[in-house]
């Protein structure tokens, strides 16, 4: 019997690692998604996403679970999202008068937001830790001796439809264009007569609708309290860092790179320090490529 | 984001406004009097509770000296006053170093972190710093745990040792507070009328101007940053000595959050009164809702939109109001 060379233990560790990786960073992309379509046209940094996210999470739970009401799965998830719509509608209402005076303000006004929706939290579910679980097919194979679940398959491809979707809609429809435009020259598109206000609540719509998606197809990976949600959502922050904060496919590539690299790290070296791993990456990232990777790497991009 | 941030409506005060609101100099001088005579009247339970509410004033001090003089937010600046706050503990436990000579230390080993983490946003807009900030704070808690030789871990240290050997101890933490308190509003006061302070004012209100006389933006970031993480520092240090402990859960990303809040309820003002109704804010608040935590994230997220939305509309009512008097008081 021959021992394995220690290459060989090295790689068969890593590619499940990496694989794994893919998988959260694909949600953290979503999630930073949603910080940088908001900063794209609003130049606001919202803090208070991943608080929102973890409301919505715990409201699927305490729909679906009999805390509140005894829906079905489906219904929960219809029924949060309309609520954290109504949400994030009502958010920007509130802050619209202060976007257009001064972002630094309304950003501050965002942590406002962000408190109210922890403490609504933690009000209505308490502090306790709960398992939520999601209704993904029950598949399993393995693949060149990488095991492949229903989750993997599930996040993967709601993933690759949300964005792609995105995507889409902002490369070829009309608001997409607007958003586009927005994005590089507010003045000159409201001199075209864009309306500020309703790119702007696309883009906090689309956004709170991501960060549901992020957040609840993350829950599985751990577990749901009130504070799982916003450290995810930090990951978040640091894929839109890595990507520069105003490039969607920057954040796409920033969520991904974080989701191995924080994978390797708590896999390598240790579970504990991942917020000091993670403040790292965020302080290399500015330091070497200051307007994001995309940028270093020469590439504009569109969106 | 420079030219939005001259837009903060804490400066679109005239100085004369602000004067009405917290007093004339006649009036300061009666409220630091007042605090410096308040032990003699109020019981000591009370006194160990000023103490930190000194402390947290002082701590609402340095973010708000930030946003002024930096036209910056900071998520983080529970970082700044733990570097503080450890320094003046870690001396005292290990090294019997008393306060006066640690406490010089907390400010500079505050004003120095400060600086190494303004430098990789040197250049960038002010969103950087605060995502910076942020994750700074997140990672505090796991970096002193990490140094559980030095810092106690979980447990945090004790800070016991007398300034003076006679005196009360429940004295001493008291007046230690207030008087870095006075201190911090003194300094800053000096601050504003300095050539540095100029120059910093300058370079955030007109950057073109500050280039024109030689002010790097660069540099007066960084300064800005190493002022307010210097504040920060004699913050965490009074904390440290006004509640005698020291431990993770002082510095948590939420103290920075409250930081904040309470740096816009006191409409980052730099004045005694002011600094003072910020750190009885964060003080006073969660002693009432004590029995029912959950409430205090939300007080606080309605405080801070409240003050944020008045800020915003009360210029404009206000010359609405004017423009309607006018308007009737005319035939």
């Amino acid at each position: 019997m021959t021992q394995p060379s220690a290459v060989a233990v090295l790689l068969s560790d890593l590619f499940p690692l990496v694989w794994s990786g893919l998988i959260t960073g694909c949600l953290y992309a979503l999630g930073a998604m949603g910080l940088v379509m908001i900063f794209k046209c609003s130049k606001v940094v919202n803090f208070s996403h991943g608080n929102v996210a973890g409301l919505a999470a715990f409201l699927v739970y305490g729909l679906s679970s009999g805390v509140l009401l005894q829906l079905s799965w489906g219904m929960a998830v219809g029924v949060t999202l309309v609520a954290i719509v109504a949400v994030a509608v009502l958010t920007y209402a509130l802050i619209a008068p202060l976007v257009f005076a001064s972002d630094l303000t309304a950003t501050i006004a965002t942590l406002g937001i962000g408190l109210i929706a922890q403490g609504v939290t933690l009000l209505v579910f308490g502090a306790d830790i709960v398992a939520l679980d999601l209704p993904v097919p029950p598949f399993r194979a393995t693949v060149l001796g990488l095991r492949i679940t229903g989750y993997d398959l599930t996040v993967l491809a709601v993933a690759l439809v949300t964005i792609g979707a995105l995507f889409f809609v902002i490369d070829h429809t009309k608001l997409g264009i607007a958003f586009r435009a927005m994005s590089d020259n507010p003045f000159a598109a409201e001199v075209c007569g864009l309306s500020l206000k309703a790119v702007h609540i696309f883009a906090w719509t689309v956004a709170a609708v991501l960060g549901v998606v992020g957040a609840l197809l993350i829950v599985p990976t751990t577990f749901l309290s009130v504070t799982t949600v916003a450290v995810f959502m930090l990951q978040a922050f640091a894929a839109a860092v890595v990507g520069g904060f105003t490039s969607l496919p920057g954040a796409l590539i920033g969520g991904v790179l974080i989701g191995v690299l924080m994978n390797l790290f708590t896999y390598y070296v240790s579970p504990e320090y991942s917020s000091t791993f993670l403040l790292c990456i965020i302080l290399v990232a500015l330091n070497i490529f200051p307007n994001g990777v995309l940028a270093a790497a020469g590439g504009g991009s569109r969106v | 984001m420079s030219e939005s941030i001259g837009l903060l409506h804490a400066d679109k005060r005239s100085p004369a406004d602000a004067m009405r609101l917290f007093g004339g100099p006649a009036l300061r001088a009666a409220l630091a009097v007042a605090l410096l005579g308040l032990p003699l009247v109020v019981a000591p339970s009370w006194l160990f509770t000023l103490g930190i509410c000194f402390a947290n004033s002082l701590g609402v001090l340095s973010v708000s000296m930030l946003v002024r003089y930096g036209g910056e937010v900071s998520i983080g600046h529970s970082v700044f006053a733990a570097a503080g706050a450890y320094t003046v503990a870690i001396l005292e436990v290990r090294f019997g170093v008393p306060l006066w000579i640690s406490l010089p230390l907390a400010v500079a080993v505050g004003a120095l972190l400060g600086m190494a983490f303004a430098w990789p946003s040197r250049r960038l807009s002010g969103i950087y710093l605060a995502v910076t900030t942020m994750a700074l704070a997140l990672a505090l808690p796991e970096i002193i745990n990490a140094a559980d030789a030095w810092t106690g871990g979980y447990e945090g240290l004790y800070v016991a040792q007398a300034l003076l050997p006679a005196a009360p101890m429940g004295l001493q933490r008291y007046y230690v507070a207030l008087l870095l308190l006075f201190a911090g509003v003194y300094a800053l006061a000096r601050l504003r009328e300095s050539r540095q302070g100029m120059a910093l004012l300058l370079a955030r209100s007109h950057p073109a101007a500050a280039d024109a006389f030689g002010t790097r933006r660069t540099w007066a970031r960084l300064s800005a940053m190493a002022i307010s993480a210097g504040i920060a520092g004699a913050a965490g240090a009074s904390m440290a000595y006004a509640s005698a402990t020291v431990s993770p859960s002082g510095f948590t990303l939420w103290t920075a959050i409250f930081l904040l809040v309470g740096s816009v309820v006191s409409v980052y003002g730099l004045t005694l009164g002011r600094a003072l109704l910020g750190g009885a804010f964060l003080t006073l608040v969660p002693q009432m809702l004590a029995s029912s935590g959950a409430w205090i994230p939300i007080f606080y997220g309605c405080a801070l939109l409240a003050v944020i939305l008045v800020g915003h509309y009360a210029p404009k009512l206000r010359s609405l109001v004017e423009r309607r008097g006018r308007g009737r008081s005319a035939p």
